[in-house]
């Protein structure tokens, strides 16, 4: 009987925790309203829609919100629902179909503080961040645009101790929770990026509370005979989210492509009306199962799956 | 034979301004560039490199050429890596070319994508300066303007987000070193931007009209030269879908 428990549980006397927890109980438990936000996915790739369409409709705030490094439908809906205080901005747009409307509004009618920064800063802050270090020094030259002027909270200069030079530094940055999509987690955090990884695991390493938005959660076997090829190790996550499709309007790498009909709709409603956009779309819907219902359904991921992965 | 669409040209003149051996990089909304480097590995440029910026994908095949330079058909690639280990290629100098834009671009060949206005009275919010201070770590790096009008080449950008020749500069990087748009190609003469050729159907007077500053115009100012017809046949291999080719 011992002998038959520790195979089943690789040797442990006590059932490991299984983090697999719904949008709405994983929001509840790791965002405080007002904390600092990190989000994942680059333009409109790896968004985690779903864990944002969640946020909206909790009505949880992020005092701070961080990209890595280009936002894109993930920050522009936050902002637009008015969820946002503060932006380190590197870029929040929407690549070839152009401007994001809600942080542009936001922005020039000073609602949304504008920290300026860059895709460097992004990297080097979450570097810092992920191993503790103080601040960090920046290669000479970046300093030379206006970006620095433009931040002096996040900016700030220093001599180096080697040859005495001034140089610009970062503050290491530690956000409270970070939400991350990868392809493939198991019950306990294990994740893979099938596709670009991004800066994201830079992320997960330098935030507090990591909630994962993933696509499929698959058995923990599949992680031991795949071991070389995880990327986020489980003790770092605090929950998995189980959205298939949950990235829409965004892509998935690998899974399904980022449906530009919606989006130039989305580009549409901002400027007409957002608030019948997050009613239709975020605070309709209870879920991710019934937000999928709500843009076609089987029909519409079909469609976007296009043909399957290319190779 | 087949007509030659202007996205077409630009890419074929940036094509040749990469050289054999050259490691590129491109940011958000490189169709034009991505186009330009597969085409200069098909036909002169078998040793450059480049890399898709966000997609962290090394020298993709581009089978097809794709509008979103984080798109998961990048992956056909020779690599992939994160983004953060581009980011060090950036900073330790190892970029041959970059590709830049802007909202605005200055007769200095600094670029801006932070905004339009003041600091504290940004009129026009811009996307935010991405990548584009990594220019100043670049051995040189090549503009590509979708349109070429006054607001958008101006006398001096509002905000700097990519560095061109500034005045007291001290930075690694070597500047600026063409311009390519929708009417001509420009390159630099003493830090300063002056016209290099215009394309077909464009006169000297009409790209003078169209920029917001004195741009140096040399005596002789020829036409710029068109792709063979070996070139536009690998583009059009290169980008089916005409992603590159419709893009302006």
């Amino acid at each position: 009987m011992r002998r038959l428990y520790l195979i089943l549980s690789e040797g442990r006397l006590m059932a490991r925790t299984e983090k697999v927890l719904s949008a709405k109980e994983a929001v509840e438990r790791f965002m405080k309203d007002g904390c600092f936000v990190a989000i994942g996915g680059m333009h409109m790739h790896n968004n985690t829609m779903a864990l944002i369409r969640e946020v909206i409709r909790q009505n949880v705030g992020a005092g701070r919100l961080i990209t890595s490094p280009s936002g894109s439908v993930n920050a522009d809906m936050l902002i637009g629902a008015g969820l946002v205080d503060e932006l380190y901005c590197a870029y929040v747009g929407m690549e070839h179909l152009g401007l994001a409307p809600n942080f542009r509004k936001f922005a020039e009618s000073g609602k949304l503080k504008v920290r300026e920064c860059d895709e460097a800063f992004v990297t080097y802050t979450l570097r810092a961040g992920a191993s503790s270090m103080p601040f960090i020094p920046l290669p000479k030259g970046l300093e030379a645009t206006s970006v620095p002027s433009m931040n002096e909270d996040d900016y700030r200069w220093t001599s180096d101790p080697f040859g005495g030079e001034k140089v610009a530094c970062l503050p290491a940055l530690q956000p409270d929770v970070a939400l991350v999509h990868c392809q493939k987690a198991d019950q306990y955090g294990n994740a893979i990026f099938e596709g670009s990884k991004f800066n994201d695991f830079l992320m997960v390493k330098a935030s507090d509370k990591v909630i994962l938005q993933v696509e499929e959660v698959v058995p923990h076997e599949y992680m031991l005979e795949n071991a070389m090829r995880v990327d986020v190790p489980a003790f770092l996550v605090d929950a998995v989210v189980n959205a298939p499709f949950g990235c829409h309007p965004t892509a998935s790498h690998r899974y399904y492509r980022f449906d530009e009909g919606h989006i130039k709709e989305y580009l549409r409603a901002c400027k007409e009306d957002f608030d019948a956009y997050l009613d239709k779309y975020v605070r309709g819907p209870k879920d991710n199962e019934e937000y999928l219902e709500v843009i076609g359904g089987r029909e519409k991921a079909k469609e976007l799956i296009e043909g399957g992965v290319p190779w | 034979m087949v007509e030659v669409k202007t996205a077409e040209l630009m890419a074929s003149v940036l094509s040749k301004h990469l050289e054999d051996g050259d490691v590129a990089i491109m940011g958000a909304f490189s169709a034009i560039p991505m186009l330009a480097s597969r085409l200069a590995q098909m036909t002169h440029a078998p040793n450059l490199t480049y890399i898709a910026g966000g997609s962290g994908a090394i020298n993709p095949l581009l089978e097809p050429l794709v509008a979103s330079s984080c798109d998961d058909r990048l992956l056909k690639a020779e690599a992939v890596l994160p983004l953060s280990d581009v980011i060090d290629f950036e900073a330790k100098t190892e970029i041959d070319i970059f590709f830049a834009g802007g909202l605005q671009i200055d007769k200095q060949g600094s670029c801006n994508l932070l905004g339009v206005g003041k600091p504290g009275e940004i009129k026009f919010r811009g996307p935010g300066s991405v990548g584009l201070p990594f220019l100043s770590r670049a051995r040189r790096f090549a503009i590509y303007a979708m349109n070429h009008n006054a607001r958008t080449f101006v006398e001096k950008v509002d905000f700097i987000s990519g560095p061109g020749f500034v005045d007291g500069k001290d930075f690694p990087g070597g500047g600026p070193s063409l311009v390519v748009t929708p009417i001509c190609v420009m390159d630099f003469h003493e830090e300063r931007m002056q016209l290099k050729s215009v394309h077909p159907g464009v006169s000297v007077d009409d790209v003078v009209q169209n920029t917001g500053f004195e741009l140096r115009i040399p005596d002789n100012v020829p036409q710029t030269g068109l792709p063979t017809e070996e070139e536009l046949e690998l583009m059009r291999e290169i980008d089916p879908l005409g992603v590159a080719r419709n893009s302006l």
